[in-house]
């Protein structure tokens, strides 16, 4: 399973995900980052269910929420079960294959995109 | 700013979109492009669910219920049957699209607990506006027409990824543009005889007619619920219908909240004019609130 990871600016030490060029801290001018493991326990700010997914989806409709972990970083994810979601629940980040997709170029390729799946604790 | 640093004397601006070309499912696709591709896009999120997630915020929040959305929906339909070039120039009934009888059938849920009304159609059209310098409007021959002043413009940002805003149930970009555009102006909120704000989804109007200043912090619902957004109301909001029933085609809606609002200031407005109208406010926005402009015209 792939790892998810925040961004530590090396200069003034903020959290950023995702990866971004320059550090958001508005009196920081970091440009280098650190990967840390981002991942564990959570809890969900807002969800939504989704009856109209774009092209490529097969599934009546999704789930998704918006998080914020132990360290503060906040991250856009699906959530991975139907049943008893309520804003500002515990939840478990795990990472899944949230996307598939087939590029059509020359030959068509197949193509999972990997990101945030929240559970149940 | 062409005009404005003497370059040019006339400048012709137009925007344009077709969205109906393609299906559905393709068209929500390309929308949803627009936001961060590989912390958003990639989940399979798209507009309506950022709408959806927000308003579930503001409902916790401040209080907003279903049925407040339902009203504004309802009076942007009322305002479009008034405006020949709105998309969808039908009243809609309150009663027919919140009745826990049969809502799931009149009014489906599309991104919970956002409905079907309670976001904007996807729609084809264009829009243009003609800006001309005001030393030069005799000499090329537009001297007779009412002229309508841009008093104040500026635009503001706010982070691409929404889940990094610092309050997630504020409009950061909105709030700053608004008082960059008064500033500009030397005018403020109750200066304000019209405004046309991006109702993409109804939540959005509540939400920006607060941030804006035309209504308190956790007020903008109650507003619409006791009619004052209405057309002969205190303070007259969308009176083209908005983007909810006038459309929504992304390229042309700043455009025509320009045109909407030259409309009202010169009295052009028939059925839906606002007496007396003389500034009118017109916040455009891109993205989730990533990038918004506020424009204030008047005519004093």
């Amino acid at each position: 399973m792939e790892q998810m990871y925040a961004y530590k600016c090396t200069k003034c030490g903020k959290l950023h995900h995702p990866r971004y060029v320059v550090c958001q801290n508005p009196d920081c001018d970091g440009r280098e980052f650190e990967e840390v493991p981002l991942g564990g326990k959570c809890k969900l700010l807002t969800w939504t269910r989704v009856y109209n997914l774009p092209e490529g989806y097969m599934q009546p409709w999704l789930h998704f929420g918006v998080v914020e972990f132990e360290n503060g970083v906040r991250a856009t994810g699906q959530i991975g079960f139907d049943e008893g979601i309520e804003s500002g629940m515990e939840l478990l980040a795990t990472v899944g294959i949230v996307r598939k997709r087939r590029i059509l170029y020359k030959e068509s390729i197949d193509c999972e995109e990997t990101g945030f799946v929240f559970v149940k604790p | 700013m062409a005009i404005a640093s003497g370059m040019c004397d006339c400048v012709l601006v137009i925007g344009g979109e077709a969205m109906r070309e393609v299906t559905g499912w393709e068209g929500t696709d390309f929308v949803a492009t627009m936001l961060h591709p590989t912390a958003e896009y990639k989940y399979g999120l798209t507009l309506p669910s950022f709408a959806g997630m927000f308003t579930r915020l503001c409902m916790e929040r401040f209080g907003v219920e279903s049925k407040d959305l339902s009203i504004v929906s309802v009076k942007n339909h009322d305002n479009a049957c008034h405006n020949p070039v709105a998309h969808i120039q039908r009243p809609v009934v309150l009663e027919r699209i919140t009745n826990p009888l049969y809502i799931n059938a009149t009014n489906p849920i599309v991104a919970d607990p956002l409905r079907q009304f309670d976001m904007c159609p996807v729609s084809d059209g264009a829009a243009a506006v003609l800006l001309v310098a005001k030393d030069r409007q005799d000499e090329l021959g537009f001297g007779k027409k009412p002229f309508v002043r841009v008093a104040g413009i500026a635009s503001a940002t706010d982070t691409h990824v929404v889940a990094n805003r610092e309050n997630p149930s504020d409009l950061l970009a909105v709030r700053l543009s608004a008082q960059k555009a008064y500033q500009m102006a030397g005018m403020g909120p109750e200066d304000i005889d019209v405004a046309e704000l991006h109702d993409a989804f109804q939540i959005l109007e509540i939400e920006e007619s607060e941030e804006v200043g035309l209504f308190p912090r956790g007020q903008g619902h109650i507003a619409a619920r006791n009619g004052d957004t209405k057309v002969g109301g205190k303070m007259p909001i969308n009176t083209s219908g908005g983007l909810k029933a006038k459309g929504h085609p992304l390229g042309a809606t700043g455009v025509s909240q320009i045109v909407e609002l030259v409309r009202q200031l010169r009295g052009e407005a028939e059925g839906r004019q606002v007496e007396g109208a003389k500034t009118g406010l017109a916040v455009n926005f891109g993205g989730f609130g990533n990038n918004v402009v506020s424009t204030i015209l008047t005519t004093k």
